[in-house]
């Protein structure tokens, strides 16, 4: 098996055995061992996508039992929210191409960094016994009491996982943080950061404050549960909605965790290829952060019909509005840069142009439930289902396969096959809308989630589903078999195969192990593109 | 003090060392939050049955906890005194007060361990033995006792790990000098937050009123 | 320069008598406003003398203000949203 390395030195020599690999603090290599890692995580949550679409494909309950649908549906969110989306970006991209765009050598810890994969895996083994072992029933929600008193599922196991991978986003989340501000190259300041900078800060923000709750509520979970405690069992004085409170505070800014990223991806893409600087900057720069905080604001809209206060929804409904702003803002920025620019529809500008589309149509649909009224019907349809995987979905893996086509060259010094890349694109585009668009409908008719029977007028839509599912199947594993084998025997790539702009494009491709053979300084603002800047501070 | 940064992605010890701290800080502040969250169930609950937690801080012994209170106060002191020497490089003396830190971080605990015990006794613990309550709202009360055992016992496990910390650095182990106050100094923040949370969960546990 | 120390360190003695003494007086909710308020002056004594915060660059002010921040949110909303108003 021959490496890519190419003959200058880079940091694929750097050691060539698993010692060096696992021992490693260098970022670039650490961005590796979460790449392999995620990938085998997305797959393993995709298994379960399968069997749940395959199971829909007729109205009775005839491939599997109640109790191990509950299983699966539950297997699929928990691995693809904690093991898959959260980390995704972050942990690959930002970790690789954070301190290349700083201009730094390294991470500010990059001792912590190499910890923070340990205990991802750590964590992810103890999900991964209760999975083995027969699973958990109670939806990646864990709402109390089923998972406290009633579940005879692993949940205490699958929640120890979850809350020991929590630890692992804080260590990424502290690392970002102090890096930014720390190991910023000279001349660069805030506002000539790129904006994936700003959105991997904004992130990490929202990790910091977000995960240490989510510690907290599985923490008294699962003592409920082992102990009997009572924090959350009605019979002892307890509230089940203590729960759902304290759980959502966390996970409604973690779908925030999981999409600034893939914002930042495409505020790179789009201008490179457009040859046009981002429109409006300060603007995009401003609305990660008004999301990250706004963010914060809303959880409540995930319990306008658990029995909070009627007042707290009213609340919650007017933010969830508001927060919809600075995304808003973001969507039209991005259309704005293609304005008078010379467009090419290269593959992870395919990706990119797919995730506007696909992101502000989840979050419009992300509208309508906000507003009580209409919540009252939509809740816990399969209308929230398609909101939230058009946004994940269509918007977050989309932004994700968009980031490692575009910084494919740079990471791994060779070229993929571009005719494979647009097919792959283009059917992924297809099957996800396939697969997704049915599921509105069947929401405004009424079908509920989590249930694997139901009416026989549903089924149309249902099969129409699955059968995007395969499509949509089919295209992932195109970009897992391609890009591996660019890997081995694609192309040598130049430096700067797309002639972007931003520092890490300024060293080969792929880097050295200290990523400059120079220190860059920066002079001007970012996306200098088509003779133009973006606006400069004044 | 002539030192090479530790991480290779620094050229200055100087801001290093501000990184440092900083993420010190930031940890911390997650810290916060957890213990946020777990502050928000007791506040929930408390407003929920005002007089099972009256009633039940009763019982708990005020002047134990005041104990407590004051020595964790003045294990901080000792701490902030252990980081100023270090600081001062006077290390040996700094050790000292590292190890009185310690000692009075042990103090907590075995006290701590004391009033379980003597709770217990009083069937108090409905989570180690038959729960014996005469005050109001006997229904909750049980409630309160757990919330007042899981919150005190998530806070010593956070002191343990600070007392082995400072064990740890105690210890005349070969380290660089130069690294040693750096080193003390993160380890003291930590201190000094765990002692905050105490600092809020002694009124609340213990000042009850029905 | 221990002196500061000592001294913050006498502070929190007194207020810890303040809080204690003050419990014998029935305040009603009056006991609980107080003894937050002695926590939070403790609690402001040890970040500022013990932590070094008011000594340390405008970033930590920053981050401890931002924590202080979400957890008022924390807080107000969840109370919002579990107690009404």
């Amino acid at each position: 098996m021959t490496l890519a390395a190419p003959d200058r030195s880079s940091y694929w020599r750097e050691g060539a055995g698993i010692r060096s690999w696992l021992l490693t603090t260098d970022h670039k290599r650490i961005a590796w061992l979460y790449l392999t890692s995620l990938t085998a995580f997305f797959f393993i949550g995709g298994a379960a996508a399968t069997l749940i679409r395959i199971e829909l494909v007729t109205p009775q309950g005839d491939l599997v039992s109640d109790d191990v649908y509950n299983r699966l549906f539950t297997i699929h969110g928990i691995v693809m929210v904690w093991f898959f989306l959260v980390p995704s970006i972050p942990a690959t991209l930002g970790n690789f191409l954070l301190p290349l765009m700083l201009g730094a050598k390294d991470l500010a810890f990059p001792r912590l960094n190499l910890a923070s994969w340990y205990v991802f895996m750590f964590g992810s083994c103890f999900t991964l016994y209760a999975i083995v072992a027969g699973g958990v029933d109670t939806g990646w929600t864990f709402y109390a009491p089923l998972s406290t008193v009633y579940s005879n599922g692993h949940v205490s196991m699958a929640a120890a996982g979850v809350f020991i991978v929590g630890f692992s986003t804080i260590m990424t989340g502290i690392n970002f943080i102090v890096t930014t501000h720390k190991l910023r190259a000279p001349g660069q300041t805030w506002f000539r950061l790129p904006i994936f900078v700003w959105t991997l800060y904004a992130t990490s923000v929202v990790m910091v404050l977000a995960t240490p709750v989510l510690a907290a509520t599985l923490l008294l979970l699962v003592l409920d549960r082992i102990f009997g405690i009572g924090v959350f069992d009605p019979t002892k004085g307890g509230d089940p909605l203590l729960f759902q409170n304290l759980f959502w505070f966390y996970s409604h800014p973690a779908v925030y965790i999981m999409i600034l990223p893939g914002m930042g991806v495409v505020s790179e893409v789009i201008p490179c290829f457009a040859r046009r600087p981002l429109f409006g900057y300060k603007l995009v720069a401003y609305s990660s952060i008004g999301i990250a905080v706004f963010g914060f604001l809303v959880w409540g809209h995930h319990m306008f019909v658990s029995g909070q206060s009627t007042y707290a929804g009213v609340v919650f409904s007017f933010l969830s509005f508001c927060v919809a702003i600075p995304s808003a803002i973001k969507v039209f920025n991005w259309a704005m840069t293609l304005r008078k620019g010379q467009v090419s529809f290269d593959t992870p500008m395919l990706y990119a142009l797919g995730f506007v589309g696909l992101f502000a149509f989840g979050g419009l649909a992300g509208l309508f439930l906000a507003a009580l009224g209409i919540d009252v019907d939509l809740h816990d349809t399969y209308f929230v289902i398609a909101h939230f995987h058009y946004i994940m979905v269509g918007g977050m893996v989309t932004a994700y396969m968009a980031g490692l086509h575009f910084w494919w060259p740079k990471i791994t010094g060779r070229m993929y096959s571009e005719w494979l890349g647009k097919i792959a694109a283009g059917l992924m585009f297809l099957g996800f809308n396939l697969t997704f668009f049915p599921q509105f409908i069947l929401g405004w008719l009424g079908m509920p989630r989590r249930y694997h029977t139901y009416p026989p007028e549903f089924q149309v839509w249902n099969v129409l589903s699955s059968a995007g599912a395969v499509v949509l199947a089919f295209a992932y594993a195109m970009p897992l078999l391609y890009l591996t084998w660019a890997l081995f025997w694609g192309k040598r790539a130049p430096n700067n195969p797309w002639e972007a702009s931003g520092l890490e494009w300024q060293t080969t491709s792929p880097p050295p192990e200290h990523n400059f053979d120079v220190q860059p300084v920066v002079t001007g603002p970012p996306y200098q593109y088509g003779g133009q800047a973006a606006e400069e501070t004044a | 003090m002539t030192d090479e940064p530790v991480s290779k992605a620094f050229d200055e010890v100087g801001r290093e060392r501000e990184a440092d701290t900083f993420g010190m800080w930031v940890f911390l502040g997650t810290e916060a939050m957890l213990f946020g969250a777990v502050f928000v169930a007791y506040t929930i609950l408390r407003l929920k049955y005002p007089e099972a937690f009256g009633g039940g801080s009763e019982k708990l012994s005020m002047w134990l906890g005041t104990l407590n209170t004051a020595i964790l106060l003045t294990s901080s002191l000792a701490m902030a005194v252990a980081v100023e020497s270090a600081k001062a490089h006077a290390l040996p003396f700094a050790r000292r007060m590292l190890w009185i830190t310690a000692l009075l971080g042990a103090a907590f605990v075995c006290v701590k361990g004391y009033e379980y015990f003597d709770d217990m006794q009083k069937g108090l613990l409905p989570l180690l033995g038959p729960f014996h309550y005469d005050g109001p709202d006997s229904a909750h009360a049980g409630l309160f006792f757990n919330i007042y055992l899981m919150m005190t016992g998530i806070h010593a496990v956070h002191l343990l790990i600070g007392i082995s910390l400072v064990v740890y650095l105690a210890l005349p182990i070969r380290i660089p000098p130069g690294r040693q106050p750096k080193r003390i100094e993160s380890v003291g923040l930590y201190w000094h937050f765990v002692d905050i949370v105490w600092i809020f969960l002694f009124p609340l546990l213990y000042l009850v009123h029905p | 320069m221990t002196r500061r120390l000592v001294y913050a360190w006498l502070g929190l003695m007194l207020l810890l008598a303040l809080t204690v003494g003050s419990s014998f007086i029935p305040l009603g909710v009056g006991n609980s406003v107080v003894n937050l308020a002695i926590a939070a002056a403790k609690a402001a004594i040890v970040l500022a003398v013990f932590m070094e915060l008011r000594r340390g660059e405008p970033l930590l002010h920053l981050a401890a203000a931002a924590v202080g921040f979400w957890l008022l949110i924390l807080f107000v909303l969840s109370w919002i949203a579990l107690r009404g108003v």
